[in-house]
């Protein structure tokens, strides 16, 4: 029968400069997987993304984890630096059930990244292409995904920016209907007011300017986002004309004062002014919010969005473990119905050898009338023997509680009886 | 000789049995008060005016159910919309739209039954033009909501809506005989233009308050429910100056036509009725908001203010001077 067991690296184990080491692109992945389906694995999917990389393999009999270890180590060529203890392995159900959570999006750094799924989605078209998939990890990947696609329908694990400047673009997508004819004026070049462009413009800004002290600091930017400099001394007038102003200049004083986004105000005929001032110390001065129709935020409150969103986003994980669970369940329920009727299959099948085996050795023994009649006797008490395990073993794969039991009994039954190597028809690799 | 029939059915309806055929009995003999002779034309008006009072039956009985069936249709839309408004249900967001479009349905079929059954469109007392007012709202509403596709704001407007016709059915009476003056098509077009003002201002002034509250929630960074669900601030100030250009364009056009029709109803005009110098306010009013907004550039907080000062302006006309002063907007 075949076993399933996972190998991953995260961010839970290893610090990033272990997981780039061991990040695969799409042909490295490729070439993982054919190599590990030649000798290790029947069936093998490889993720990797920025904050993992994982492997997910089956086999009748799987090999030892740490070999598997040493042979991605080896494979990325980054002997010396990553080690076992970086690895975390899981076999059979919990191996199931880490993939889930992780398709789930509750094992990624930022709880509820939906990122995660499209990698996995990934992957799996990838293992799909080298006909890496039998029936057992097919089935895997497809209720991993099913189990990301029930998490994001049906729980808020995704929703709610958890960023700062996520949690900005939010902001201005609560003030404007449409950012597209809209402005964004971007004072300073620091890292956070940077990305917070970025998204602005992902989300089709309709235009940018920048303002920088070093005006060629401002060109390089512009070039690279398209848009116009603004001279840092212009500054009052470039704020006429935007309505989004994201600034982020490192300056002992205010450099926005209320007097003058009054005056602005009234020249812009009171359309809304949205200003987020992630400077520390703070640019603009906090009286400003007290006009009418001017939106300020500072990192501090930005900071209380996105910390109400992320505990908002924790208040969903019962749900998401819930619906984990159930799709675990299911998962097992779905291995069990395959391997159940084989493994009493298999059983029989060795008794019968065994009887069959006896019979005929010493079938001379007896006198033909009852030869006939041993065979029927021998049977009979096979039979007897087998139809209390193999009730048990039937309802037990019936009742959806005991699937754990039920997978274990099985286990234990192909071990104790040495049909642990027999191959399953469900089960194996095409 | 339709409006003759009409009279009569309604004289009879007053004093006689609710039996048709004892009805219409009545009606031949009225109509051949002279001869006590029947002949077989009689038969002709026995049938006519037999189908015509049965028809009338269906209507008063149509009426009847749908008086007291539209505001409970009105509640579990308000209830579906505060479902998933507030408690994000699902389910409840998906059966809204079809529920609502089943009642403003419904309370057109009210509004056509109402006028067939009492021979005048329902525009004559205040608790008529109130179920008038709360399918205006519902309509406008419906027509905001297919725009613009944004379907959370329909608790806080059809709620006015639900308010409004709650207070109709309750009070609204089955006039049958109305004045004469209240008979001309002109007043008809100054009701229904100066009904369709109201309601753009009512619709102005709902979105106007939901702005209010989403631009307090942003400003003070208390991001409740208000905040998840609502539109954005932008598009919630379009849909309130949208609805208020439509409310006084539409409301200009309502008094124009009320100063034509006046000297023409009336043989001593005055001026000097309580509801027209409220609706004058009114109108002054809401042109120096435009004004204002045009000339000074006044935007979002301000004008939304204003927006629901106006209404509250309105409400007051439509409540104290409707109960309290009399004047010739007074017809019973």
């Amino acid at each position: 029968m075949s076993e399933l067991l996972s190998i991953g690296i995260s961010h839970h184990t290893a610090s990033v400069d272990i997981r780039e080491k061991m990040w695969l692109n799409i042909d490295e992945t490729k070439e993982a997987v054919s190599h590990l389906l030649k000798k290790r694995f029947q069936e093998c999917v490889v993720i990797s993304t920025c904050n993992r990389t994982e492997l997910y393999g089956t086999a009748s009999a799987l090999p030892d984890p740490s070999d598997v270890q040493r042979f991605l180590i080896d494979f990325k060529k980054a002997t010396g630096s990553v080690r076992d203890e970086h690895f975390t392995n899981a076999i059979g159900t919990n191996a199931v059930s880490h993939l889930f959570r992780v398709a789930a999006g509750i094992e990624s750094q930022v709880i509820g990244d939906i990122q995660i799924l499209n990698q996995v989605k990934e992957s799996f078209q990838i293992s799909r292409e080298l006909d890496a998939l039998g029936p057992l990890l097919n089935h895997l990947m497809q209720s991993a995904l099913h189990v990301g696609k029930r998490v994001r329908t049906e729980t808020q694990i995704c929703e709610g920016a958890v960023s700062i400047s996520y949690a900005a673009v939010e902001l201005a997508n609560k003030i404007f209907a449409d950012l597209s004819k809209k402005a964004v004026l971007l004072i300073g070049a620091g890292e956070t007011g940077e990305l917070t462009l970025k998204h602005l413009i992902g989300r089709g800004i309709g235009s940018v300017k920048v303002a920088n002290r070093t005006r060629e600091k401002a060109d390089e930017l512009v070039t690279r986002m398209s848009g116009s400099v603004v001279d840092y001394k212009d500054l009052q007038e470039a704020l006429r004309s935007v309505d989004i102003v994201i600034s982020s200049v490192t300056s002992p004083s205010y450099i926005v004062q209320p007097q003058h986004v009054q005056s602005v105000m009234k020249q812009r005929s009171h359309n809304p002014l949205f200003i987020i001032d992630i400077g520390v110390p703070r640019n603009v001065d906090p009286r400003c919010k007290k006009i009418d129709n001017v939106f300020l935020y500072d990192i501090d409150s930005l900071h209380t969005i996105v910390e109400r969103n992320v505990d908002h986003r924790r208040d969903e994980l019962p749900k998401v473990k819930d619906i984990i669970e159930e799709e675990v369940n299911a998962f097992i329920k779905w291995q069990n119905s395959l391997s159940v009727g084989p493994t009493i299959h298999d059983l029989r099948n060795v008794f019968e050898s065994i009887r069959a085996e006896e019979v005929e050795k010493n079938i001379n023994r007896f006198s033909p009338d009852d030869r006939q009649l041993i065979d029927i006797v021998t049977k009979r008490i096979i039979n007897k023997i087998l139809h209390q395990p193999t009730t048990a073993l039937k309802d037990g794969a019936e009742d959806q509680g005991r699937n754990k039991e039920t997978l274990q009994r099985i286990n234990a039954l192909r071990e104790l009886f040495g049909i642990a190597g027999h191959k399953l028809n469900g089960n194996e690799k095409r | 000789m339709c409006k003759s029939f009409s009279l009569l059915v309604a004289a009879l309806e007053r004093n006689f049995s609710r039996e048709p055929s004892a009805r219409c009995w009545m009606i031949l003999r009225r109509e051949k008060p002279t001869t006590g002779f029947i002949f077989s034309s009689d038969f002709v008006i026995f049938s006519t005016a037999k189908s015509f009072i049965e028809a009338c039956m269906f209507l008063q009985t149509s009426v009847d159910v749908l008086v007291v069936a539209m505001p409970l249709f009105y509640g579990v839309v308000v209830f579906l919309y505060a479902l998933s408004f507030f408690r994000e249900s699902a389910l409840a967001a998906r059966l809204k739209p079809v529920l609502l479009r089943i009642t403003v349905f419904l309370h057109l079929l009210y509004i056509l039954a109402r006028t067939a059954a009492f021979d005048h469109p329902p525009i004559t007392t205040v608790y008529e033009i109130m179920t008038i007012l709360a399918a205006c709202i519902a309509v406008g509403y419906l027509y905001i909501e297919m725009r613009t596709r944004a379907r959370n704001t329909g608790f806080f407007i059809l709620l006015l809506a639900f308010i409004f016709q709650l207070a109709s059915s309750m009070f609204i009476k089955d006039l049958i005989e109305i004045e004469p003056v209240l008979r001309s098509r002109l007043l008809g077009f100054h009701v229904s233009a100066t009904l369709l003002g109201y309601t753009g201002i009512s619709l102005s002034a709902a979105y106007g308050f939901l702005y209010l509250m989403l631009y307090h929630e942003i400003k003070s960074s208390r991001f409740g429910v208000i905040y998840k669900r609502l539109p954005n601030l932008e598009m919630l100030e379009q849909m309130s100056t949208n609805s208020e250009m439509f409310g006084f364009l539409t409301l200009s056009v309502g008094i124009a036509i009320g100063f034509f029709w006046l000297p023409l109803a009336f043989d001593n005009v005055s001026y000097w009725d309580p509801k027209l110098i409220g609706t004058l306010f009114i109108w002054v009013l809401y042109l120096i908001g435009i004004v204002a907004k045009r000339r000074f550039g006044w935007q979002g907080r301000k004008m939304m203010i204003v927006s629901l000062v106006g209404f509250g302006f309105v409400f007051l006309s439509m409540t104290l001077i409707n109960f309290g002063l009399s004047g010739f907007h007074k017809f019973h």
